[in-house]
């Protein structure tokens, strides 16, 4: 592209034209911004973004075709695996799409275990962002407070299911471990004093004029435009468009509480931002909630076709004993059909298309995962930006390769 | 003019030092890994064992029901067939499970009709030889002998056995071989003539 | 028998059709046809576990239930008739709650026996509970029943079973053995051997098949694997002629268990087409693996260095090889070089074998195992018919309506294929008519047994034909077509004497006209002859009148009928059509045809050697003899081993001796093998890729199951490796490509029709004027009351040579004892079964213990041609047909003696005589086991 140059008609025959072109500049995979292994080639005039281009893919581990191999509850601990920081949900949506599909319910008190776990995990999640987001465009302090107090939501997730990242916790038909005493004591402890934490990222971020400068006005996408592309989650909402899996079609314990859906105006980093602070809150408050109303009863389904006997009745009854081999050599018998199931992550809709022929194995399993979904999107919002806001904009979406490239 | 102020003199900087530093009185939650460790909870999921009955009778009888569940396919049983004291048992001539492989869900645990496998807090066992992470029968049921109390703790934690030890209960049983009874009874008929 | 579940008529009989209704729908289906398979055929999926397409229906297990309208309690649909206007429902919620009753009962009393039991993840009743929604079961008590570990390769876990009597059933209607029954003992059913016995069997193993839960229980694989362990490959069994398809279940590269069609999952076959087999294998199929895995297979190539076999390369090996294979062919000419290939490789590897030795040794020396019989078959059918395999398939031979079975044991050579005529009896109608001088097995099932004399299988024949051409039976259309051949025929046969000939094969003359009536007027008839014929003297010119009674009764114009040689290797057939024998190109062409010649040799790039003066190639005898005089300076043997199989008056060590390089290709260490200056390491069955041909002449498929063992390889890479050091590199990339060569090579081999027979012969001048000779009385046989005839049997539970290397089977049955009649062990003194007796010949006299069996004529004494110790085949007397070139060494006369040291040991009297034949046979073997 030629650019005129500032330099007389004189000069201009004295001195050789200076060249200008467009710099092409490969971004990742190895840069520690990127969340794992991006590549994203970047066409920049100057220091501004005229064209990027995502690759992906240098984390793919054809996890949709081992699902071809694997029997629809050996699938769950594959489901860790993609949104490798918030297991719970990857765990929450696959099982919601199987028992979609097998049209079978949960116990009441399953359903809000799992919403309380759900949002224990979303608090995480978006501790997490907060941490890194902040990280890379370089305030550090805030990534020390919020993986503080990420710890002690993950210690609880160890003492309720023995891991903190790989939880496989959420089972077909219902969970595996009920809430113990504890848990549920340390869970209320942690949520009671939460709002002081968020006082305190606030404190560190919600005035600052770095994080000011380098959020606002940047990234901006209109609603239509997000929904043209297919954002969802707080990269949605961030845009002012009020769509939540949990409001517009709730499961769980969603819509046994009260809660709101925080909206921005502008659909600037900003305001993703924001919403992603408010729905801390709102958070919060559905735990507490839950906790309150958490009613009597099993965790697990009655469902000797789909959920494994409890243990002790494997050790004397014939029945048991049979439907445990059944269940763990051939797996539940599926329906035949396809079912999408869509489940409102943290990050953003997480779905899970599942086509059955019958038999104990999935046919097929697509996942749709919103970090792929988002980088979709990425050229359009950073287009007319600096190099230095591509990173801002990584990090705005609240990108996981795991999930992105699966 | 207030807006100026503030962003002449940086307050919401100075605000947020003084919170920062404020954090110099509180409780520092940091851990000084490895001179400091974190306690586990029963339920913590780490390495696996093997178990043996009060009496010392291995438990596992090699169905490879832990195979068939395991969702990376890192548990390989060899059974074969045992004959003793008059019965004839099906045991696992080896066992191997590939610690590089597993992903440590516990679904083998879970799939144990027998109870014989359980996790154990161990999680220290990293190794400049990555052939000494494929763990045999002999170094599983080491594991469970030495963490054998972190191990029943798992199970109970994880519903797979009653805190009352019921676990006499069990209902199964090898059946014994009718060659071997009419052998005990020619014996016992031969030492009746002698 | 009755057999409702099966739906298998006659071909050509009538059904009776009348319309019922079935949950609403109007259906039609055969009058007294099964309910069951009347509803299957709507569509609806009745569970059940006691049925199976293969026997009657038995209604053990309750779980098919139905309600039939004017009934008042639940009907069992599969014993339950077709009656006309019949209104059933299946799916009402009472059939439904009722059939989860029936699985609760079972389950009540079961074990918690999943965790070790074999057929956990394979097992019915797993499924069926599952299926159903059985849960919540209220009482369970426990059979406490030990398990019946006595048989030597079944447990019985009465513990699990569910009583459906499948196991029963398919052993009575199927195999016709009936050697299990339900028994009562401590108050409780058991399944077991008449009387609760200790099982022995033929240990087919289809109880085991079939049994949907573990009740039933292989020793060879117990407890030692679990079906999502296996890896199942389909491939074809390596034992007999039959050819089954057997799936190899393989964990790393073990195989655990072999298993067929056969099993409670296919047990719905009812669309099974009429003719269609049940899917079993046999005793050594089933069980005979263990080879495969044994620690004496060779696993790197042997070269002889100072006089005694060191392991060496495989490239130094075939470099050497070539080498001197080379120098050979340059001093003393290809005609010094001459190679052996075993009836048990496959196509692709006979065929690259004949085609190395011709095109690249440019020697036409190369013999099969089809030399010790099948050939008398090839050629005598290759010259009147113009083809050299059977005429028919397996369902032909089991819609058969009349079939005419001489000089094979069937039942022991080819198990499986003799459910066939087992089925044409028992399902279809059919009569057979079996010839033999003992009292065979077959002989005993069959609908009209006829034992006849020793040696006069060709006096029957002859009367056969006379009957038929004397009573006017023959077929109208070969009168018309070939008057001369049946005027010449005719006038022969007229010269035969009615009485004379009833005489020497004692049998009454009208139990000849029986057969030849029967034969002669079949719509489907059958004629099927084995090694009793083929592998006795005068085979060759048998087995042509046996072509001319066929084609008296016309057996080759009607639809369904024919003739069906017997042969008795896996591949004999195979190896003949691939060119292993130095007649024939591949396809059984002429090696003289020099159309085809021209063929073969452009494909190949290479001349073809030329025909010598007097013979286009030697034969396995013309190999030994030229041998003998110093003429063959190379042999190679691929997976032949003469030594072992030929009888010491043959003098294949001597002959060896002179030859100055053998080359043997074999899984294992044979005796020649160790004669051998190179031992290549072959892959077996299981290791192998390629084709069988089998002895209807299907071509069956052989996959491989795993890698080979040590360094092994498969015959084909083997050849193409060699042909490089020889300095004619053919280059195969894999067997596919050799397969593809051969399908274009031979037209139409790899398709399943039958050959048409060409009986042109029967118009030419030369051969009419044999025929006449061929109709000869047989001289009478000399000293007939006191000569004893040794003869060379083989038995059900082995194969060959090869089978007495497996673990298994030699568990089973290891024998190497003298079958002798109750007549002669009387004259010998009263001797009983396990003394010893001295056999005594022109060429030598061994001792060896006897067993004194019912089944057995006076003078007439057998030896399991298997075993080599004691070398009782060195007592035999070869003689080599002079047309064929077979070798015969079946059959010899013999004498007996006692021993002059009489063995004074008392028994005991309470002991029955069964427990001591167990302990001579105990010894024997473990000695062999410590041995190898």
């Amino acid at each position: 592209m030629a650019v005129e140059t500032p330099h007389t008609t004189e000069e201009k025959k004295t001195l050789p034209l200076l060249r200008t072109e467009e710099l092409l500049l490969n971004l990742g995979p190895q840069h520690p911004s990127t969340h794992g292994v991006l590549k994203v080639i970047l066409t920049l005039e100057g220091e501004k973004v005229v064209k990027s281009e995502p690759i992906l893919g240098f984390l793919h581990r054809g996890v949709e075709k081992i699902a071809e191999t694997v029997t629809y509850n050996q699938f769950i601990p594959h489901t860790d695996r993609l949104d490798y920081v918030c297991a719970m949900y990857n765990n929450f949506a696959y099982v919601r799409a199987v028992e979609k599909i097998l049209n079978i319910s949960v116990p009441e008190r399953a359903e809000y275990l799992r919403t309380i776990v759900a949002e224990v995990q979303r608090i995480i999640g978006h501790l997490f962002w907060l941490g890194t987001q902040a990280l890379d465009i370089g305030a550090m302090t805030v990534f020390f407070f919020t993986f503080r107090d990420r710890e002690v939501l993950l210690d609880l997730f160890e003492e309720l299911c023995g891991a903190r990242l790989t939880t496989s916790w959420y089972r077909v038909g219902g969970v595996e471990r009920d809430f113990t005493q504890k848990f549920i004591d340390d869970l209320s402890r942690f949520i009671e004093s939460f709002h002081t934490k968020i006082e305190e990222y606030d404190t560190l971020l919600v005035n600052n004029r770095i994080w000011l400068a380098r959020t606002k006005d940047i990234a901006v996408i209109s609603g239509e435009d997000a929904v043209a592309y297919g954002l969802s989650g707080s990269v949605l909402r961030g845009s002012g468009v009020d769509y939540d899996l949990r409001k517009v079609s709730p499961y769980g314990a969603y819509d046994k509480v009260e809660w709101s859906v925080p909206l921005g105006t502008k659909g600037d980093t900003y305001d993703r931002y924001w919403v992603r602070m408010e729905e801390l809150k709102e958070s919060t408050k559905i735990i507490r909630q839950c906790l309150a109303q958490l009613p009597e009863g099993e965790y697990k389904a009655y469902l000797p076709q789909v959920v494994a006997p409890p243990k002790e009745r494997v050790f004397t009854d014939m029945e048991s004993m049979i439907y445990q081999f059944k269940l763990y050599t051939d797996g539940f018998k599926v329906p035949e059909g396809d079912v999408y199931c869509g489940t409102e992550a943290h990050k953003g809709e997480l779905g899970f298309y599942i086509v059955s022929q019958g038999g104990g194995k999935p046919y097929r399993l697509k996942i749709r995962a919103p970090s792929f979904i988002h980088m979709g999107a990425f050229d359009f919002m950073a287009k007319g930006y600096m190099i230095a806001d591509v990173i801002t904009i990584f990090g705005t979406y609240d990108i996981v390769m795991g999930e992105c490239d699966r | 003019m207030n807006k100026l102020f503030h962003s002449a003199f940086f307050t919401e900087i100075l605000k947020a030092l003084r919170m920062v530093f404020g954090h110099y009185f509180v409780k520092e939650v940091t851990l000084q890994y490895p001179h400091e460790k974190n306690t586990l909870p029963d339920t913590h999921r780490g390495a696996l064992c093997l178990l043996r009955y009060e009496s010392g009778e291995e438990r596992c009888v090699g169905c490879d029901l832990c195979n068939a569940a395991c969702p990376s396919y890192c548990i390989t049983v060899v059974s074969a067939v045992e004959e003793n004291d008059h019965v004839v048992r099906r045991f696992a001539t080896s066992f191997d499970i590939d610690m590089t492989k597993c992903v440590f869900c516990g679904f083998c645990v879970e799939a144990c009709p027998v109870n014989a496998l359980g996790m154990t807090k161990m999680y220290e066992y990293s190794t400049s030889n990555k052939r000494d992470l494929v763990f045999d029968k002999a170094k599983l049921y080491e594991i469970g002998e030495k963490w054998h109390g972190q191990a029943k703790g798992y199970l109970i934690a994880h519903n797979q056995e009653g805190e009352d030890e019921t676990v006499s209960e069990y209902r199964y049983r090898f059946p014994s071989s009718r060659k071997q009874e009419e052998e005990q009874k020619e014996e016992v008929e031969a030492q009746v003539d002698g | 028998m009755s057999s409702v579940g099966k739906q298998s008529t006659a071909p050509g009989a009538v059904k009776n059709m009348v319309e019922i209704t079935i949950d609403g729908n109007i259906v039609t289906a055969e009058e007294g046809s099964s309910l069951f398979n009347a509803v299957k055929w709507t569509g609806v999926e009745l569970p059940a576990m006691c049925y199976h397409y293969s026997f009657s229906p038995f209604g053990s297990c309750g779980l098919c239930l139905v309600e039939v309208e004017g009934k008042k309690n639940n009907v069992r649909a599969c014993t339950a008739k077709v009656i006309e206007g019949m209104v059933v429902r299946t799916g009402t919620d009472e059939m439904v709650e009722a059939r989860k009753g029936a699985v609760e009962k079972h389950l009540t009393t079961h074990p918690l026996d999943c965790p070790v039991c074999d057929k956990d993840g394979q097992c019915e009743l797993q499924d069926m509970a599952y299926d159903l929604e059985v849960y919540d079961i209220k009482e369970a008590k426990r059979k406490e029943i030990p398990e019946d570990t006595r048989s030597i390769v079944l447990d019985f876990n009465m513990e699990r079973c569910i009583l459906c009597g499948q196991c029963i059933n398919v052993c009575k209607e199927v195999q016709l053995v009936d050697a299990l029954c339900f028994y009562k003992k401590d108050k409780q059913k058991h399944v077991g051997a008449h009387g609760g016995e200790t099982l022995y069997c033929e240990f087919c193993g289809d109880c085991l098949a079939v049994c949907p839960v573990g009740a039933i229980v292989s020793k060879f694989s117990k407890y030692t694997f679990k079906p999502w362990q296996l890896k199942k490959t389909e491939t074809t069994c390596s034992f007999c002629s039959d050819g089954c398809t057997i799936t190899l279940e393989t964990s790393d590269r073990d195989i655990q268990v072999v298993t067929s069609e056969l099993s409670y999952t296919s047990k719905f076959g009812y669309e099974v087409e009429p003719g269609e087999g049940h899917g079993g294998i046999c005793v050594r199929g089933r069980f005979g693996f263990d080879y495969v895995m044994s620690k004496d297979r060779l696993s790197k190539p042997l070269s002889r260095e100072n006089g005694s076999l060191q392991p060496t390369a495989w490239f130094t090996a075939l470099m050497q090889i070539g080498k001197q294979l080379n120098d050979i062919k340059t001093t003393y000419g290809p005609q010094a070089i001459a190679g052996l290939v075993s009836g048990r490789c496959t196509n692709e590897s006979v065929y690259l074998f004949q085609r190395l030795m011709r095109s690249v040794l440019k020697t036409n020396n190369i013999d099969t195992a089809a030399r010790y019989g099948h050939m008398n078959s090839v050629h005598a059918m290759q010259t009147a018919l113009k083809i050299g395999k059977a005429t028919i398939t397996y369902e032909q031979l089991a819609l058969s309506d009349a079939i005419f079975m001489v000089g094979s044991n069937l039942t022991e050579t080819n198990p499986i294929a003799a459910l066939r005529p087992k089925a044409s009896m028992t399902e279809y109608g059919g009569q057979l008519f079996v010839a033999d001088t003992s009292k065979t097995n077959i002989l005993n099932l069959a609908t009209h047994p006829l034992q006849i004399a020793l040696d006069s299988e060709t006096d029957l024949i002859q009367a056969l034909v006379k009957v038929v051409i004397e009573k006017d039976l023959a077929d109208p259309d070969f009168i018309e077509k070939y008057p001369k051949a049946y005027e010449n025929m005719k006038s022969a046969a007229a010269a035969l004497s009615q009485t004379a000939l009833s005489e020497k094969t004692a049998l009454e003359w009208g139990k000849i006209e029986e057969t030849a009536e029967a034969l002669a007027n079949s719509k489907r008839g059958v004629l099927l002859w084995g090694e009793g014929i083929v592998s006795k003297p005068d085979a060759y010119e048998n087995v042509l009148r046996l072509i001319d009674l066929a084609l008296l009764c016309g057996l080759f114009r009607k639809e369904g009928a024919g003739v069906l040689p017997v042969c008795e290797e896996n591949n004999e057939q195979g190896a003949v059509d691939m060119g292993g024998v130095p007649e024939f190109l591949p396809g059984q062409i002429d090696f003289l045809s020099q159309s085809d010649r021209e063929r073969f040799s452009s494909t190949w790039h290479a001349a073809l050697p030329e025909p010598g003066q007097e013979t286009s190639g030697f034969t396995l005898p013309e190999i030994i003899e030229a041998a003998h005089r110093g003429e063959i300076k190379a042999l190679y043997l691929v997976g032949e081993n003469p030594l072992g199989t030929l009888p010491a008056e043959m003098k294949v060590r001597e002959a060896l001796e002179k030859v100055d390089l053998i080359i043997c290709q074999d899984p294992f260490l044979t005796e020649t093998g160790e004669m051998a200056d190179y031992v290549l390491p072959a892959a077996v069955f299981a290791e192998n890729e390629g084709t069988y041909t089998n002895m209807a002449g299907a071509v069956n498929r052989v996959s491989e199951a795993f890698d080979p063992r040590g360094e092994a390889r498969p015959d084909w890479k083997i050849f193409t490796d060699l042909s490089k050091h020889l300095g004619h590199p053919i280059q195969y990339r894999s067997v596919e490509e050799i397969h593809d060569e051969i399908a274009k090579m031979v037209p139409g081999y790899y398709q399943a029709d039958p050959p048409k027979p060409q009986p042109e012969a029967y118009l030419d001048a030369q051969f009419i004027s044999h025929i006449s000779g061929r109709y000869a009385a047989t001289k009478p046989p000399q000293d007939a009351e006191t000569e004893i005839h040794l003869s060379m049997e083989q038995v059900l539970y082995h194969s060959g040579k090869l089978t007495t290397r497996d673990k298994g089977l030699m568990k089973i049955y290891n024998k190497s004892v003298l079958l002798m009649s109750e007549a002669d062990a009387e004259t010998l003194g009263g001797l009983i079964t396990g003394d010893p007796v001295h056999i005594q010949s022109e060429l030598g006299q061994l001792e060896v213990k006897i067993e004194v069996s019912p089944n057995l004529p006076k003078g007439l004494v057998q030896f399991p041609i298997h075993f080599n110790d004691p070398p009782v085949k060195d007592l035999l007397k070869v003689e080599v047909d002079p047309l064929t070139k077979v070798i015969y060494f079946k059959k010899g006369v013999v004498t007996l003696e006692r021993p002059a040291s009489v063995d004074l040991r008392v028994l005991p009297m309470e002991t029955p005589p069964e427990t001591i034949q167990q302990e001579a046979q105990e010894t024997p073997s473990e000695e062999d086991t410590e041995v190898s």
